[in-house]
């Protein structure tokens, strides 16, 4: 599997970027809140980018923590877009008003999601633990659609709005969002510690997964997106994903703060510091990601006839709650 | 004839790597035509292009029309002329049919 992915791609298609951990919010799932790196000076930011056009990496995403927090954004943004880089970014809306989202249309940005887990605003806003999450984050989609600058929404499925999903579908078609990205749960950071009051069981996943296949088949005024490798194991799924089992690695690779180079923001495991690190001895031989690469069935993965469409799952969170890898899933409902 | 453009949306580029491999194995008379140089991301798709297609895409910028394309083709490859044209022109065709070129 490693030979076959590098052999073809030379680099990841998108880069994940955070520019800080810093955010005005505090959210129960955060998996980056308790992080601290230093952050890079504009200079050495723009020197990344300059690396990210050299190595045809054709899409940016800038994340966070929050990615409007820091000033200079609308300069790397722009500078990126000039460049020629894809830029999108995830944002929790507070600081999106309209003359922020007519600053983003300006810099370049081909699209800015939103994270709204709840179409209900008290419950946004208690998962956020910010009163008024919900209006601004609302007030911000209506900002882009004022301005022409394509919004999409991203929504982490938990234990708050699983059963309610097509609500938050309803709230994206009203305010003119062409996507929604109805997110796993990943196990980390914060989202580790409250796990057993956010996370579905095995088999509350596979009823969900079940239900919102069948709703976005039916669904032809809005896109919907899943990122999760374990769907692949349901019956009778037949999409076609670019690759099998986590994107992570394969796909896509996460920055943080400093330059560092994880698998996916979910996997904190350092393979390299793109600005002091050659970026193909990385993508072509970093241990860890030959590992991604090439996840052998372990546990009750071992003899599964799914294993070979979902490839283990979402391997940040075997990895988040087992420390390794190869095993099953804790999603897994098989 | 107007010169041929690639839609702006889609997303492609040269995996440079893959490219000089291919290259070397033409160069030993290795059969290349399923090895993809060019990658094309289309509606969330990913598509390949081999050697000769990934040449005629890289060129359709706006500033070649199709003869211009061969005539450069022609002085890269030592095949037969008429051959190289008609592929060509095969080639372009379903990419015009496809919709994922325009003359521009």
């Amino acid at each position: 599997m490693a030979d076959n992915f590098t052999d073809l791609f030379s680099a990841p298609l998108t880069f994940n970027w955070t520019l800080s951990y810093r955010c005005n919010f505090s959210c129960s799932h955060c998996y980056s809140r308790d992080e601290k790196v230093p952050e890079l000076p504009t200079s050495d930011i723009l020197r990344i980018v300059d690396i990210l056009v050299e190595k045809q990496v054709p899409f940016i995403n800038f994340g966070g923590g929050e990615p409007l927090i820091r000033d200079d954004l609308y300069e790397v943004a722009a500078y990126a877009s000039q460049r020629g880089l894809n830029v999108s970014m995830n944002s929790n809306g507070w600081l999106l008003d309209r003359a922020a989202a007519q600053r983003l249309k300006d810099a370049g940005f081909k699209s800015v999601g939103l994270s709204i887990d709840s179409s209900c605003g008290a419950s946004h806003d208690d998962f956020r633990n910010m009163p008024g999450a919900f209006e601004r984050a609302v007030a911000a989609l209506d900002a882009l659609r004022e301005v022409g600058l394509k919004s999409t929404m991203s929504s982490v499925i938990s234990r708050i709005n699983f059963q309610s999903f097509r609500e938050l579908l309803q709230l994206a078609r009203e305010h003119g969002v062409g996507q929604v990205y109805l997110h796993n749960f990943k196990c980390s950071g914060r989202g580790f510690k409250n796990r057993e009051e956010l996370d579905l069981t095995p088999e509350e996943w596979k009823a969900f997964y079940i239900e919102a296949l069948a709703v976005k088949a039916a669904s032809k005024d809005l896109l919907i997106s899943f990122d999760d490798p374990v769907i692949a194991s349901l019956p009778g799924y037949d999409e076609n994903p670019l690759v099998k089992g986590s994107t992570c690695g394969k796909l896509s690779l996460n920055l943080r703060p400093n330059g560092d180079i994880t698998p996916c923001g979910f996997i904190p495991v350092v393979v390299g510091n793109i600005l002091t690190d050659d970026f193909d001895h990385l993508w072509y031989e970093s241990p860890v990601l030959k590992k991604m690469r090439s996840k052998e069935a372990q546990g009750k993965c071992a003899g599964c006839g799914a294993f070979e469409d979902c490839l283990g799952g979402c391997t940040a969170r075997s990895f988040a709650t087992t420390g390794d890898f190869d095993q099953p899933d804790p999603h897994c409902w098989k | 004839m107007k010169p041929l453009l690639r839609i702006p949306d889609i997303v492609w580029r040269v995996e440079k790597r893959r490219e000089a491999e291919t290259l070397d194995a033409l160069e030993r008379g290795e059969d290349v035509a399923e090895r993809g140089t060019v990658i094309l991301i289309i509606s969330g798709m990913m598509h390949q292009l081999n050697l000769v297609g990934g040449m005629i895409w890289s060129r359709c910028d706006g500033s070649r029309t199709e003869q211009q394309i061969i005539e450069e083709m022609a002085a890269e490859f030592d095949v037969d002329l008429t051959v190289l044209a008609d592929d060509v022109h095969e080639f372009i065709a379903d990419l015009l049919q496809r919709g994922w070129l325009t003359h521009g």
